[in-house]
């Protein structure tokens, strides 16, 4: 890893952990977009690395106090999303397309599993509060249905808007052609 | 455009994803449904609450007849709150009476001739309410019934 490298992902990494303990609506957030992002760019394991991290500072710093029993399963939950976005990377293979102007198709794929990898990010750690509770996992997902609702309709969003403009304005900033598979960080 | 092998496995699960979602929130109300049902029967067996008729009859507006039986008050609710509880009332309190007036119901405006009236239901016949609304304490399965129309004093 480059030094240039090195300095995006500090930055990144800042910047995720500062968006993630900022005060916001409940479930609004841009964690996920970040790690699936640095996944996406400097690979799976990193991404991971960063997924958890994030929610370990986060599970101490919180405005919403003390993470407790919840935090292994957040971290957890957010590592599946920065390893997805390495992954996801890696069986998109040297696709043809450009960065610069994703089909809509692409851009579908990517809030759409923006979506699934959120409602697992929320089943993990509905279960991270139901185990120690004592409360039916489906109980448990049923009582926070609208939490989740916001939390996938958010990150949709998120995902299928900014995206590609990220990827497009790191690849830029790293001076590499997007599409060649990334090298693990 | 071509859709590739990829692209309809990830929209399967997007679309496995929406479907779990609109499960959740239909239980999410299921449960809701279930906990009201739970609480109402509750609300019964305690003697806090009661069930009364209500009927209201726009007989010199457009003839509409509407009911709201079996609405759950609190016990020793006067008809006055009673109405509130299923219709926008609006009314004036007259101190020399020391009771309230009621002016309209859902925005039917006392006019002209023509004023809100209240009766209940004896085991036979309607009964002219002879109190202010206000003034007239409920009992558990009564049947009332306000009137529009041109009073006819008895």
């Amino acid at each position: 890893m480059n030094c240039k490298r090195v300095a995006l992902l500090a930055v990144i990494t800042a910047l995720c952990v500062g968006i993630q303990l900022t005060p916001r609506p409940p479930n609004v957030e841009a964690t996920s977009l970040i790690c699936f992002l640095v996944g996406f760019m400097f690979g799976a394991c990193f991404g991971a690395l960063l997924g958890a991290l994030t929610m370990f500072i986060n599970g101490f710093l919180s405005p919403w106090g003390f993470a407790g029993i919840i935090m292994p399963y957040q971290m957890a939950g957010m590592a599946l999303m920065g390893f997805a976005g390495g992954f996801y990377r890696k069986i998109l293979g040297e696709n043809p397309n450009s960065v610069n102007h994703p089909t809509k198709i692409l851009r579908l794929e990517v809030s759409s599993l923006a979506a699934f990898l959120t409602l697992i990010y929320d089943v993990i750690t509905n279960i991270g509060w139901a185990l120690p509770s004592g409360i039916p996992i489906i109980i448990a997902l049923i009582q926070g249905a609208w939490f989740t609702v916001i939390h996938v309709a958010s990150n949709v969003v998120f995902f299928g808007s900014a995206f590609f403009i990220l990827v497009r304005i790191i690849s830029s900033l790293l001076g590499e052609t997007s599409w060649k598979s990334p090298k693990e960080a | 455009m071509e859709i590739s092998k990829r692209s309809l496995i990830i929209f399967g699960l997007g679309w496995l994803t929406s479907m779990v979602l609109v499960g959740c929130v239909a239980g999410y109300y299921y449960m809701e449904h279930q906990n009201m049902l739970k609480k109402l029967e509750e609300y019964e067996r305690q003697p806090l609450f009661m069930r009364v008729n209500i009927c209201i009859n726009y007989k010199e507006w457009n003839e509409t007849i509407v009911w709201y039986n079996k609405t759950f008050v609190p016990l020793g609710c006067n008809l006055l709150n009673a109405t509130q509880m299923v219709a926008v009332v609006n009314f004036t309190y007259w101190k020399s009476y020391n009771a309230s007036f009621v002016d309209a119901i859902n925005n039917v405006w006392n006019s002209g001739n023509k004023y809100w009236m209240w009766y209940r239901w004896t085991s036979s016949h309607w009964e002219y309410g002879s109190v202010g609304a206000d003034k007239y304490i409920l009992s558990p399965e009564e049947t009332v019934m306000w009137r529009y129309e041109i009073p006819s004093y008895p």
